[in-house]
């Protein structure tokens, strides 16, 4: 018997010898992987990650709620974890306390603000690409009024509408975009109604910043009202037809960067932030109901971005009470984008 | 007088997948049994009514699967609380874990897939995107005046509201107190798993893990609202329907509001309601309400 | 100490480790079915949560609120009372607790650490008050009112934090400013372990001191036992039951703020999941009994912790862990309790 038991550790243990991974990588998301948003983005990623490493060893939970992920963290460092992506915006402070208990792991954290020794960040500067699914929605509406659907009236949101509704009065100076929040990064039953009560305002292209667009993008469907989609370009499957275009985060690259140099060991803390032309974001390809003058005057404005002939946020540009808030001569650039508490001339709702 | 319309059309809407659990609760209640078990219940109505009608590629199926379901599920419940006499509270505590759980496992496959949703037909007269329900909108507000007239009409509300005053004087007059308890429960709980099937199947369209975000709950709070009456549930309902929409629709309209007041109105309702009634809730609440009954021995 | 006899405790002991048994198998039989390895799946579990040190000190970090919130509905049980409120007043607590870490001057580490958690324990208190007082009013049964009140509590909780209390800096996300350092509770031996298990641990003996020892355990006692009877005996009946009510609603208060201050260092919305329910639970599989509370939060403080060592290890979605939940709660639901104790 005793032998026997031997023989299986000894089995266990040849076993685990060669399958030593070169690094064990986690990740913990706040919702499903497979939300055709903001959390399956991040998944992507690290399956990305994974198919072009196959040598590391991957770790995942998703639905961990901020107060849990402390423990989930600490669990997934127990068995091994190195690198560690605790992929939510309210990751950011539980991620900090375990980063400070284990100076030996790497910590990257979507969208934060801080840094540590062993605690880096990265995210895409969306709302400078957010101008241009504005440009997009601009040039198709027929009532010039927009609607806006947030998650969380935060500083990101906030810049991606006004993203979206100065991009949108570049082409079109008489549109008008109403934002509303829901209060929570996901609730169907809300965000339906959101975006039911922007329909009947007579807006007649959606865009949102949720964690999970699907329910909206339905509701779009069933109303034949456009909508752009972000934070996954797997939205547009659920409604193709009044699909206009949209915006993916995508890191799959990036990962095997951040692995390699972990694995090398040259990894250094900092706050990574790229666009489009990183890879860190890609536009979707055009719904069927999108004309050719509006895909050529939208790739025009990419392409202007790319070489960085536009600026969308250069002043003089006011907030809804008139008060200028980036000065005539002076621009905002990724990193000011945690800053925005306030929407700009020409929107409808309260920043708050 | 437009922004008024589509006010009332979305109260309607939201109002639906509460006034089911809502009302299912009354009954239940009525017999003496709190069942704090709901969310579970309308978390496993969704779960099963989408991956059912995903698979099936047929809405009505999963909200008929959906209502199965939850009616075994609450019979767990109803066995545990009739059968074996365990604690009211802490047996519909222990469903709500169990359905939590079961639906994320049931519909885990099916999270971002797409289903086959339920028809909608518009209210007479409507032609706008307005007043434009599926049948379970229609089914829920038939509902509350047919389980009035069943409760307060009948000869079966009778037993069902006698078993609730008193079981042993039910028992005395020649109703199975145990037999009645196990109807109500059954109906609560399939009237609790088409509510969640209607906000899976008839609203959002998706299933994803704890979608009710509380609607469960809130029904428990418009029983005490409604003072355990069918008809002043539908006004629960809609007073609840009509805070989530109006919410919305003031936001659209560029009126800023903190949306946790309007979620703060029923309840504080529910509350002024006890209040002001006081001593008077205590004559509508069902006497053996909470307790357990043992027979006659 | 009669009632902590180990004779008493040798049947329920034995029950619950066959109800812990049988429970074992069933789910491992579930898991099996989902095409998972049990035994896999139960070693990794032990392994990784109570085997490793710092893997127990998380399930113990996890245990202090459930010991808190369960001896805030267990002080109500004793007097016949049934708080159901538990989740609601760990909310309030919280919330009056962060007031005081964020407002009060500048004070040395003790004495604001001790100001704040008094503060958490008043915000229980006051919200437990509302129902105690209607209860003892004779207005509104506490089942009910300590049930609308949870629901009541986070939307104030996220008024607060959406609102006037939102810290500036933190554009991204709705919570507060930090709390400064004099107002956070210390965490040991490089762990999560907090002074927040010790805390507890130490209401649990004042609360077993309480109902075994004490004129005023008896006195509670007795006004839960037969109201009537402690009535003709002169006893304050209706300030029994406020009284009770209070002080479960400031230990539920305790367990809100020493999570904040502990674990989170920060007011948000999504501080407990369902701790408050979580102690009902655990108070009823006890039975208000003091060791009864000590196993049964452990027990249920590591079936919490597991459900993401599922998740990670046999790709299960946490909430299988809440089956599991569900099913020791079933099984011990179906064994009908002795009559004595029944209410």
């Amino acid at each position: 018997m005793k032998r026997a038991w031997l023989g299986l550790a000894v089995l266990a243990f040849g076993w685990a010898a060669v399958a030593q991974p070169c690094l064990v990588v986690g990740m913990i998301i706040g919702g499903t992987k497979d939300d055709a948003g903001y959390n399956q983005s991040q998944y992507e990623a690290l399956m990305a990650l994974k198919a072009k490493m196959p040598c590391v060893e991957i770790l995942f939970a998703e639905n961990v709620p901020a107060g849990e992920a402390e423990a989930v963290l600490e669990n997934m460092i127990l068995q091994g974890a190195k690198l560690l992506f605790p992929a939510g915006f309210a990751y950011m402070f539980p991620a900090l306390n375990v980063a400070k208990r284990h100076p030996d792991v790497i910590f990257m954290h979507p969208g934060g603000y801080m840094l540590a020794n062993n605690f880096g960040t990265y995210f895409s500067n969306v709302q400078f690409a957010y101008y241009l699914l504005g440009v997009a929605a601009g040039l198709m509406t027929k009532t010039n009024k927009l609607g806006f659907v947030g998650g969380m009236p935060t500083a990101f949101v906030l810049g991606n509408c006004n993203a979206f509704h100065l991009g949108a009065r570049a082409v079109n100076p008489n549109v008008t975009t109403y934002f509303v929040v829901t209060g929570a990064w996901l609730d169907r039953a809300k965000e339906v109604a959101a975006t039911q009560a922007l329909i009947q305002q007579g807006c007649d292209v959606i865009g949102s910043h949720l964690d999970s667009p699907i329910a909206l993008a339905q509701t779009c469907c069933e109303a034949g009202v456009f909508f752009v989609g972000y934070p996954s370009l797997a939205v547009q499957k659920f409604c193709p037809e009044y699909w206009l275009t949209g915006l993916g985060l995508t890191w799959g690259d990036f990962f095997v960067e951040i692995a390699q140099q972990v694995l090398a060991g040259t990894w250094k803390p900092a706050h990574i932030r790229r666009g489009l032309e990183a890879g860190f974001l890609t536009l979707g390809e055009f719904g069927p109901k999108v004309p050719e003058e509006v895909k050529r005057v939208v790739l025009e404005y990419k392409e202007k971005l790319a070489r960085g002939e536009l600026q969308p946020f250069a002043g003089p540009i006011r907030d809804q009470a008139g008060n200028v808030r980036i000065p005539e001569g002076t621009a905002w650039g990724p990193l000011d984008m945690g800053k925005f508490d306030w929407l700009a001339e020409g929107i409808v709702g309260s920043p708050k | 007088m437009n922004w008024f319309l589509s006010w009332i059309s979305g109260a309607i809407l939201y109002a639906a997948p509460i006034l089911f659990p809502t009302l299912g609760e009354v009954v239940e209640q009525r017999t003496g049994m709190v069942n704090l078990g709901l969310e579970g219940l309308m978390l496993l109505g969704a779960s099963v009514g989408f991956s059912v009608s995903f698979v099936t590629r047929n809405a009505w199926l999963g909200v008929l699967a959906a209502a199965g379901v939850g009616l075994v599920a609450n019979l767990i419940y109803a066995g545990l609380v009739v059968h074996r006499r365990a604690h009211q509270l802490a047996a519909g505590l222990a469903l709500m874990f169990f359905g939590i759980g079961m639906s994320a496992l049931i519909g885990k496959p099916y999270v971002g897939q797409m289903a086959p949703g339920l028809p909608k037909y518009a209210l007479a007269g409507s032609q706008s995107l307005l007043f434009r329900y599926d049948p379970l909108v229609y089914l829920a507000f038939l509902l509350a005046p047919l389980l009035w007239f069943l409760l307060f009409r009948t000869r079966f509300g009778l037993w069902l509201r006698a078993v609730g005053e008193s079981p042993a004087i039910a028992y005395a007059a020649g109703v199975s107190p145990n037999a009645v308890r196990y109807f109500a429960a059954a109906l609560a709980g399939t009237l609790a798993a088409v509510g969640g099937a209607h906000l899976s199947l008839g609203i959002t369209g998706t299933w994803s893990e704890g979608m009710t975000a509380g609607r469960g709950f809130i029904a428990i709070a418009l029983v005490i609202f409604s003072r355990w009456n069918p008809l002043r549930a539908i006004a629960g309902a809609l007073l609840f329907g009509g805070a989530v929409v109006l919410q919305l629709q003031l936001q659209a309209q560029g009126v800023g509001i903190s949306p946790f007041f309007l979620d703060m109105l029923p309840y504080v309702l529910t509350l002024l309601v006890l209040l002001v009634w006081g001593r008077g809730v205590r004559h509508v609440a069902p006497a053996s309400l909470g307790r357990v009954y043992f027979g006659t021995e | 100490m009669r009632s902590l006899g180990w004779t008493r405790l040798g049947w329920p002991a034995l029950r619950l480790l066959l109800t812990v048994a049988i429970v074992l198998g069933v789910f491992g039989l579930f898991l099996w079915a989902l095409g998972k390895d049990p035994i896999q799946a139960y070693r990794d579990t032990f392994r990784l949560n109570l085997l490793n040190p710092r893997g127990l000190a998380g399930v113990l970090a996890r245990m202090a609120p459930l010991l808190l919130t369960a001896l805030g509905v267990a002080l109500p049980f004793r007097s016949g009372l049934i708080n159901v409120g538990a989740e609601g007043q760990f909310l309030m607590g919280a919330l009056a607790g962060t007031w005081a870490a964020l407002n009060l001057p500048a004070l040395p580490w003790g004495l604001h650490l001790a100001l704040v958690l008094l503060a958490g324990m008043g915000g229980g208190a006051l919200w437990a008050a509302i129902p105690g007082a209607l209860r003892a009013l004779g207005w509104v049964n506490e089942t009910i009112a300590t049930l609308l009140l949870n629901y009541l509590a986070p939307l104030v909780v996220g008024y607060f934090v959406f609102g006037p209390w939102r810290a500036p800096e933190l554009a991204f996300y709705p919570q507060t400013p930090e709390f400064p350092a004099s107002a956070r509770l210390p965490l040991w031996f490089g762990t999560r372990l907090h002074l927040g298990f010790f805390l507890g641990l130490f209401f649990l003996l004042a609360y077993a001191y309480l109902v075994s020892r004490s004129r005023w355990g008896l006195e509670l006692r007795a006004v839960g036992g037969n109201p009537e009877a402690a009535r003709r005996l002169g006893l304050p009946v209706e300030r029994w039951i406020l009284a009770a009510m209070v002080l479960g609603g400031a230990l539920a208060g305790l367990a809100g703020i020493t999570e904040v201050a502990a674990v989170h260092a920060r007011l948000k919305l999504d501080i407990s999941p369902g701790y408050g329910f979580m102690g009902f639970l655990v108070n009823w599989l006890a039975f208000a009994h003091p060791v009864g509370i000590l196993v049964m939060s452990f027990l249920l403080a590591f079936i919490a912790s597991s459900g993401f060592t599922l998740q990670i290890t046999q790709r299960l979605p946490y909430a299988a862990v809440n089956v599991l939940m569900a099913l020791i709660l079933f099984t011990v639901l179906a064994k009908p309790l002795a009559r004595e104790v029944r209410r």
